[in-house]
C-alpha cells in the first residue's frame, strides 16, 4: 500500500466542530490513531474535545474516546497529572496492555498515584479517598502480571502499593514459590522503608511460607527475628528438634547459628528462655536462667567446653538417674536441647570462632616491632597507638606474645596509658568467655577497694572484661555491677561503666541502669562520661523514655564531658527505630548546646542506620554544611556513612563533594563515612577518594582517611587491588618518617593494625549474610568514631570484627575434616605476605643512629676545636655508615629475591586457577562466590552457605570421623587432632594455659 | 457499482439540484446526510485505504465538500466555511497524486486567503500562501486575494475598496463586503491612536461612509467609547500610560541576600 498519511489533523478537527454527532466520533476515532503524529496540532483544540468529554448528552464510548484523546494530548505535553486524570476518565477505553510509551508512562504514574496516596492513608490512618478507578486500572495492571508471570513486578506493585492481599496473591500463584518468597524477603528489607509496614509484610510472608507443604525454616525464622516474634522461634525449633530424623535436628541447629550471626541479644536470650528446659538437667537450666555467681558458672562453662566425649557426656554426674528414666526419644530431644541453647546463648559459636582465629592467626610481628621500635619514646600518643595497633591485630586472636615479649617497653605506659594497655588485653582475649576472668585476674581490682594495683590497670580490667564479654556477658554482669559499687575512684567507675554497658548491650537491665545511674549523679567528668555512653549501651535500640531523663541530666550538668557521653547515649537508645525517633530527633538537633546537636547527628546515624533513607540523608547533608560547630559538621558527614552502609556504591558518589570542602572537619567526616561504610568492601571508588585524602595538609584529616582506607582494606589482597600494597608502603613511610605529625602517625599506626585486624581473619561487616544489622557491630563503629575525644573508645572497633571463616560442624557441633574448593586463584585471597621488608628496613634505621652518633662526635669534636680531623673522622664514619647500609640492603635484596623466587614457585602451581580449601577455611568476604563443594565429599551442608557456620550432614555415619579444630587454645590434651591446630602459636597457647590454674584461687578469695 | 457508492452519488446529485434551485435549507441537510454517508468510506482520508472504488470515491467525497464550502458562502455562515475548508483541505494536498486536480480548486483556495484576511488573520494567510506552488500563484483567482493583501498592509485602502469590481467570481463578492468593514476597523483603529478628536465630516470621509448617519451608527455600535459632541468625534484619551511597573525591591533584597547566604555555606 502507497503510505500515504495525510499532512494534518486540520480536517479531522473541524469535523468535530460538526453538529452531527456520528461525525464526531468519526473524527474522534481516527484522531485517536493520528495523535502520536499530530499531538501539537490537536493540542490547540482540546477545550473543544474536553467539552466532548463533559457533555452529557453523549453516549458513554464517545465521551471515554474524548477522554482518551486529551489523555494522550497531555501526555505528549508533559502534563502527566492531567493526562492520568483523563485516562482515568476513559475507563475501559485505556488499554493497560498495550506496547506503547504512553501506555507505560501513565501506568507507572498510576502507580506511583495509587501508592502514594494507599502509604498516605496508611500513615495518616485517616481514609483518604482513592479514585475507584485509580485503583481498578492498578488492579488490572497487577493480573495482568499475574497471569503474564511476571510475579517479582507484580509483588514489587504490590509491595509498593499496600496491597498485601494482592502481595500474597502473587506469591501463592508464582511457579516458584520458595524463589518469589526470599526474593520478597530480599525486597522487603531493601525497599521497603516504614519498619511498621515492614513488619507487615513480613508477617505474611511467614503466614504463607507456613502454609507452604514443605515450609523453609531458615528463612522463616529469620523473619520471625525481624517481627521479634521469640514465641515463633522457639516453636518452630522445638517441633523440629522433637523430630525423629536427625536432618531436620541439624538444620534446627542451622537456624539457631543464623539467628546467632545477627547478634540479636534479647531476642536470642528470650527464645532460649522460651525453649522448654531439658528434663534430664534441671541444674543446667537453673544455671543458664539465672546464673548468679561466678563460680557456679565456671563448671558449668566446663562442662560445655568438655566435649571431646560427643552427646550425653555433659549430663552424667549430676543426675544419671532420671537419664534411665526418660525414654531414648526424650533423651537425644533433650541433648538436642542442650546444644541449641548452648548455640543460642552464643558460646558456642564464640567458642568456635575463638579456636578458628587462634588457629589461624597470621598476625606479622615484624610490623609491630618496627612500629615500636620507629616510635619516640616519648610520644605517649604514638606509644599508646602502638598498643591499640597490637589489640586490634590479635583482636579474638589470644596471642598475646609481643606484649608479653616488650614488657619493659610496656610499662612506659602511665596513667590512661595504662588503663588503655589493659584494656587491650580484653581485645586480644574477646571472647574467651571461660577464662577471660581468671586473664584478667592480676589487674582486677582484688578484694574491693584497698587493692594495690593502680587504679588505672584496674579500670582497664574491668573494660576488658567488658570487650571480653561484649554482647555476652551474663557470667560477668554481677561482679563488673559489684565492683563498680565497691568504688568511687572515678578511673575504675570508668572501667566499670564501659564493661558493664558493653557486656548488658541491649537487654534493658533496671538495676544495671540504677547502678550506672548514681554513678552518673556523682557528676564526676571521667565517670559520668562513660555512665552515659553505658546506658545507652544498655538501652541500645530500646527508645525508652529514660532516654529524656538522660537529655534533661545533659542540660544540668557543666561537664563537656558528660554532656558528650549522654548524647552519645541518648543517640544509642534509638538505634534501628527510625521514624519512631523523630520527635527526640527533631528535640536534640534544635537544641542551643552544639554537644547535643552533634548527638542528635548520631540520633540520625543510628535510627536511621543501613536504610539509606532519602529523608535521614538530606537532614545530615543540611546540617554538614549549615551547622555553626564543626563538631556537628563533621559528625553529620561521618553519620552518612551508617545510614548508607547497606548501599556502600553510594557513599563515595554522595560525600565526595564533601570531602573537597574547605572545612577539614568536614573533610574527615567524609573520610570516615567512607570508611564506615566502606568497610572491608575495597571498593575502588572509595578507595579513589580516600587517596588523595590521606596527603591531606591537615594532620587530623590525613589520620581519618589513613584509618578510613584501612577499614576500606581490611582483608584485600594486593593481588586484587594493587594499590593496597602501596597503601602498606605509604603506611610504612609514614611511620618512619621522623617529621610526620604525630596525628597523622598515630592514623598510620591503627591504621596498620586496622588492616591486619585479628590475626588478617576478621572482616568489619556491618550486616550479616541475611541482610539483617549486626547491632553490635554497629553500635561499636558508632562508639569507636568517638575516639577523636577519647582514645580507649578505639578498642570498640573490635566489636565489629567478624571472622572471615567457613566453619563446617557436624551433629556433635564438632568441626570434621571436610575438603572444598575455591575456584579462583589462590593469590587473589591469600593472606598478605610475611614482611621481609621491615628487617631490611630495620637494617636500614641502624645507620640513622650511627649518623647521630656522628652528629654527637661531631659535638664532642666541637668542643676538642680539631675541625678537620673531626670532618674527616665524620667522613669516615659516613662512609662506613654507608657501606653498612649498603651491605644491609643486599642483604635485603637477596633476601626479598629468595621470597620472590618462592613467589614464583607457587605461582607456577596457582595457575590450576583453584584451590582446596580445609575445614575450617579463611573465605575472605570476595571470596564467596567461588567456593563450590566437591561433588564425592562425605560431608553435604545443611544450607548453602559460603562462609559462616554451617552444619554438615554426614552421609557415611559409621566411618570414624577426623575432626580438624580442637578445643585449642584451652586444652593441653588433644594429641588426635588434626593437622591444622597450629603449630605457630604453641608457645602462647602454653602462656594461655599457665595461666589456668588461677582462677579457682581468685575466685576464694573474692568470695 | 457498490451500494453505497450508488446512494451517495444519487444524493450528490439531489443536493446539486437543490442548490441550482438556491434552496439553501434542503441543501444543508443533504449535506449532512452526505457526511455522514462519507465516514463509511475508507479510501478517504486519513485512511486512504487501496480499495476498487477509491478514486471514484474521493472524487465523489471532494466535489460534495467543494460544494460544502460554496454552500457556506452562500449560506453566509463563515464557521461552516472553515470546517468544510478544513476537510476538503487533505483531498487537495493529500490526495494530489490520486486524482486529477479539481477545477474548483483554485477558486477554493482563494476564498480561504479572502477569508483570512477578512478575518484579519494574516499569520495564517501567510502560511496557506507559503504553501502553493509559483504556478498557482499566477492564478487570477489566487492572484487577487494577494494583490489585496498587499494593498492592505500598504494601508493603500481605496484599491482594496476598488477591487470589489475586478472580483474573478461572483462568491468572492460576500468576503469583499466583509473586506470593506475590516478596512473600516483598521482606519478608525489607527486614527484613534493618531488623533485626540476628528471633525464629524473628516471622520466619515476617512471612514468611507457616505452619509453622517451611517458614521453615527458606526459609533454607536462598535466604538461607544468615543463621543460625538459639538461637531466633533472624540476620541477617549483613556488609555493613560499605565504607570511604570514597580520593582519589587523586598524579593530582590531578600533574593540577594538568600544568594549570599547560600554562598557562604558553600561546601
Amino acid at each position: 500500500m502507497a503510505a500515504v498519511m495525510v499532512s494534518s489533523a486540520g480536517g479531522l478537527l473541524a469535523m468535530l466542530n460538526e453538529p452531527q454527532p456520528s461525525l464526531k466520533h468519526h473524527a474522534l476515532t481516527h484522531l485517536n490513531n493520528l495523535v502520536d503524529r499530530f499531538w501539537p496540532e490537536i493540542s490547540t483544540s482540546v477545550p473543544i474535545i474536553e467539552s466532548l468529554y463533559e457533555d452529557e448528552e453523549f453516549d458513554l464510548h464517545q465521551r471515554q474516546l474524548a477522554a482518551l484523546l486529551v489523555s494522550k494530548v497531555f501526555y505528549y505535553l508533559g502534563e502527566l497529572n492531567d493526562s492520568l486524570s483523563y485516562a482515568l476518565g476513559a475507563g475501559p477505553q485505556f488499554d493497560v496492555s498495550e506496547d506503547t510509551d504512553y501506555v507505560h508512562t501513565l501506568l507507572a504514574k498510576a502507580i506511583d498515584e495509587y501508592a502514594s496516596l494507599r502509604s498516605k492513608a496508611v500513615e495518616s490512618n485517616d481514609m483518604v479517598d482513592i479514585d475507584p478507578r485509580l485503583e481498578a486500572i492498578v488492579e488490572r495492571m497487577l493480573e495482568k502480571c499475574i497471569t503474564d508471570g511476571k510475579y517479582q513486578q507484580a509483588m514489587g506493585i504490590a509491595i509498593e502499593c499496600r496491597r498485601l492481599d494482592k502481595l500474597e496473591e502473587a506469591i501463592t500463584k508464582s511457579d516458584n514459590v520458595q524463589g518469589t518468597l526470599s526474593y520478597c524477603i530480599n525486597v522487603s528489607h531493601s525497599f521497603v522503608n516504614r519498619r511498621e509496614y515492614r513488619h507487615e509484610v513480613l508477617t505474611l510472608l511467614v503466614k504463607v511460607y507456613q502454609q507452604l507443604p514443605s515450609p523453609d525454616y531458615l528463612s522463616i525464622c529469620q523473619c520471625l527475628m525481624f517481627l521479634d516474634e521469640p514465641q515463633g522461634v522457639a516453636s518452630i525449633l522445638e517441633k523440629l528438634l522433637r523430630s525423629e530424623s536427625k536432618d531436620d535436628a541439624l538444620l534446627a541447629l542451622q537456624i539457631a547459628f543464623d539467628l546467632v550471626e545477627n547478634e540479636h541479644q534479647a531476642f536470642l536470650l528470650s527464645v532460649r528462655d522460651r525453649l522448654p528446659a531439658p528434663k534430664t538437667r534441671p541444674v543446667e537450666t537453673v544455671q543458664a536462667i539465672e546464673i548468679t555467681d561466678a563460680p557456679n558458672e565456671n563448671p558449668s562453662g566446663d562442662v560445655q567446653m568438655a566435649d571431646g566425649a560427643p552427646a550425653p557426656a555433659p549430663a552424667p554426674a549430676p543426675t544419671p538417674t532420671i537419664v534411665h528414666e526418660t525414654d531414648p526419644v526424650d533423651a537425644t530431644y533433650a541433648e538436642r536441647l542442650t546444644k541449641i541453647k548452648g548455640i543460642l546463648s552464643g558460646e558456642t559459636s564464640i567458642q568456635l570462632t575463638l579456636q578458628f582465629l587462634y588457629s589461624h592467626n597470621k598476625s606479622d610481628l615484624l610490623i609491630l616491632k618496627t612500629i615500636k621500635q620507629s616510635v619516640e619514646m616519648r610520644n605517649s600518643v604514638c606509644h599508646s597507638a602502638t598498643i591499640y595497633a597490637n589489640a586490634i591485630m590479635h583482636a579474638g586472636t589470644t596471642v598475646d606474645t609481643f606484649l608479653r615479649e616488650n614488657l619493659d617497653w610496656l610499662s612506659r605506659a602511665t596513667n590512661w596509658a595504662k588503663f588503655s594497655a589493659t584494656a587491650g588485653l580484653g581485645v586480644i582475649h574477646r571472647g574467651h568467655l571461660q577464662q577471660g576472668r581468671s586473664l584478667m585476674a592480676p589487674y582486677l581490682p582484688q578484694g574491693g577497694a584497698g587493692g594495690g594495683g593502680s587504679p588505672y590497670s584496674e579500670g582497664g580490667a574491668l573494660y576488658a572484661l567488658g570487650l571480653i564479654h561484649a554482647n555476652h556477658g551474663e557470667g560477668i554482669k554481677q561482679f563488673l555491677r559489684d565492683s563498680l559499687r565497691s568504688t568511687n575512684v572515678e578511673v575504675i567507675q570508668h572501667g566499670a561503666c564501659l564493661g558493664l554497658g558493653l557486656s548488658a548491650l541491649g537487654t534493658a537491665d533496671e538495676e544495671i541502669y540504677d547502678d550506672v545511674k548514681s554513678v552518673l549523679y556523682t557528676d564526676s567528668a571521667v565517670a559520668g562520661e562513660a555512665a552515659g555512653i553505658s546506658m545507652g549501651l544498655l538501652l541500645v535500640g530500646t527508645a525508652t523514655e529514660k532516654a529524656s531523663e538522660m537529655l534533661a541530666y545533659a542540660h544540668e550538668t557543666q561537664h563537656e564531658k558528660i554532656i558528650r557521653g549522654l548524647a552519645l547515649g541518648i543517640a544509642l537508645t534509638v538505634y534501628g527505630r527510625e521514624e519512631g525517633a523523630d520527635t527526640l530527633i527533631e528535640q536534640m538537633t534544635r537544641d542551643q548546646d552544639p554537644i547535643i546537636r552533634y548527638g542528635g547527628m548520631y540520633a540520625l546515624a543510628l535510627a536511621y542506620s543501613g536504610t539509606a533513607n532519602n529523608k535521614a540523608i538530606r537532614q545530615l547533608l543540611h546540617f554538614a554544611v549549615s551547622d555553626v560547630s564543626d563538631d556537628v559538621r563533621r559528625t553529620a558527614v561521618l553519620a552518612l556513612g551508617f545510614v548508607l552502609y547497606s548501599d556502600p556504591e553510594q557513599t563515595p558518589r554522595i560525600v565526595s563533594l564533601l570531602s573537597e570542602s574547605y572545612n577539614p572537619h568536614v573533610r574527615y567526616g567524609a573520610a570516615l563515612a567512607v570508611g564506615i561504610s566502606c568497610a572491608g568492601t575495597g571498593l575502588s571508588e572509595a578507595i579513589s577518594l580516600l587517596e588523595p585524602l590521606t596527603s591531606d595538609v591537615v594532620d587530623f584529616v590525613r589520620q581519618g582517611a589513613l584509618i578510613a582506607m584501612a577499614m576500606v582494606m581490611v582483608q584485600i589482597s594486593e593481588a586484587s587491588d594493587s594499590r593496597v600494597g602501596t597503601f602498606r608502603r605509604q603506611l610504612e613511610k609514614i611511620i618512619l618518617d621522623k617529621h610526620e605529625d604525630t596525628m597523622s602517625k598515630m592514623g598510620a599506626i591503627l591504621a596498620s593494625g586496622i588492616l591486619d585486624a585479628g590475626g588478617r581473619n576478621v572482616t568489619i561487616r556491618l550486616l550479616s549474610k541475611t541482610k539483617h544489622d549486626k547491632v553490635t557491630a554497629v553500635i561499636g563503629l558508632a562508639v569507636f568514631s568517638q575516639f577523636w575525644y577519647w582514645y580507649p573508645l578505639i578498642y570498640f572497633i573490635s566489636l565489629a570484627f567478624s571472622p572471615t571463616a567457613f566453619i563446617g560442624l557436624n551433629y556433635d557441633l564438632k568441626v570434621p575434616k571436610f575438603e572444598f574448593m575455591s575456584h579462583a586463584k589462590p593469590s587473589l585471597f591469600e593472606y598478605p605476605k610475611p614482611t621481609t621488608v621491615p628487617t631490611a628496613n630495620t637494617a636500614a634505621k641502624l645507620p640513622t643512629a650511627v649518623l647521630s652518633t656522628s652528629v654527637k662526635a661531631k659535638a664532642r669534636a666541637k668542643k676538642d676545636a680539631e675541625q678537620k680531623a673531626n670532618a674527616e673522622k665524620a667522613s669516615v664514619s659516613e662512609s662506613g655508615s654507608g657501606k653498612g647500609k649498603e651491605a644491609t640492603e643486599k642483604e635485603g635484596d637477596s633476601m626479598q629475591v629468595d621470597s620472590t623466587a618462592t613467589v614464583e614457585k607457587k605461582a607456577a602451581e596457582p595457575e590450576a586457577a583453584f584451590e582446596i580449601l580445609v575445614n575450617p577455611a579463611r573465605v575472605v568476604p570476595a571470596q564467596e562466590k567461588y567456593i563450590k563443594l566437591l561433588e564425592d565429599s562425605r560431608y553435604v551442608p545443611v544450607k548453602l552457605a559460603p562462609s559462616g557456620f554451617v552444619l554438615l550432614k554426614d552421609l557415611r555415619e559409621h566411618e570414624p570421623e577426623v575432626l580438624s579444630l580442637t578445643d585449642a587454645p584451652t586444652s593441653t590434651a588433644s594429641p588426635a587432632t588434626g593437622a591444622a591446630a597450629a603449630t605457630q602459636g604453641t608457645t602462647a597457647s602454653a602462656m594461655a594455659v599457665d595461666d589456668e590454674p588461677q582462677p579457682p584461687q581468685a575466685f576464694e578469695y573474692a568470695t | 457499482m457498490d451500494p453505497q457508492l450508488t446512494e451517495v452519488s444519487q444524493q450528490l446529485e439531489r443536493f446539486k439540484a437543490a442548490f441550482v434551485r438556491k434552496d439553501y435549507n434542503t441543501c444543508s441537510d443533504f449535506l449532512s446526510r452526505l457526511k455522514v454517508l462519507l465516514t463509511k468510506f475508507t479510501s478517504l482520508p486519513p485512511l486512504f485505504e487501496n480499495t476498487p472504488n477509491a478514486a471514484h470515491e474521493l472524487t465523489l467525497a471532494r466535489d460534495i465538500y467543494e460544494h460544502a464550502v460554496v454552500l457556506s458562502i452562500k449560506t453566509e455562515d463563515q464557521d461552516a466555511f472553515e470546517r468544510d475548508f478544513f476537510q476538503l483541505k487533505p483531498y487537495y494536498v493529500d490526495a494530489r497524486n490520486r486524482l486529477p486536480p479539481s477545477p474548483q480548486e483554485n477558486l477554493i483556495l482563494g476564498l480561504n486567503l479572502l477569508r483570512l484576511l477578512v478575518q484579519n488573520r494574516i499569520a495564517e494567510f501567510h502560511t496557506e500562501l507559503e504553501l502553493l506552488s509559483s504556478a498557482t500563484l499566477d492564478n487570477p483567482c489566487i492572484k487577487h486575494a494577494v494583490e489585496l493583501e498587499q494593498s492592505f498592509m500598504e494601508g493603500a485602502y481605496n484599491r482594496v475598496l476598488s477591487a470589489r469590481q475586478t472580483a474573478p467570481d461572483a462568491t468572492y463578492v460576500y468576503f469583499m463586503d466583509l473586506l470593506a468593514k475590516t478596512i473600516r476597523d483598521e482606519i478608525a483603529g489607527c486614527s484613534e491612536k493618531a488623533y485626540d478628536y476628528v471633525s464629524i465630516s473628516d471622520a466619515r470621509q476617512m471612514l468611507l461612509f457616505s452619509s453622517d448617519q451611517e458614521l453615527l451608527t458606526y459609533v454607536n455600535e462598535e466604538h461607544p467609547e468615543w463621543e460625538v459632541k459639538e461637531g466633533f468625534v472624540v476620541f477617549q484619551k483613556a488609555k493613560e500610560t499605565a504607570p511604570c511597573k514597580e520593582i519589587p525591591s523586598l524579593q530582590l533584597i531578600n533574593q540577594t541576600l538568600s544568594y549570599a547566604r547560600e554562598l557562604e555555606r558553600i561546601v
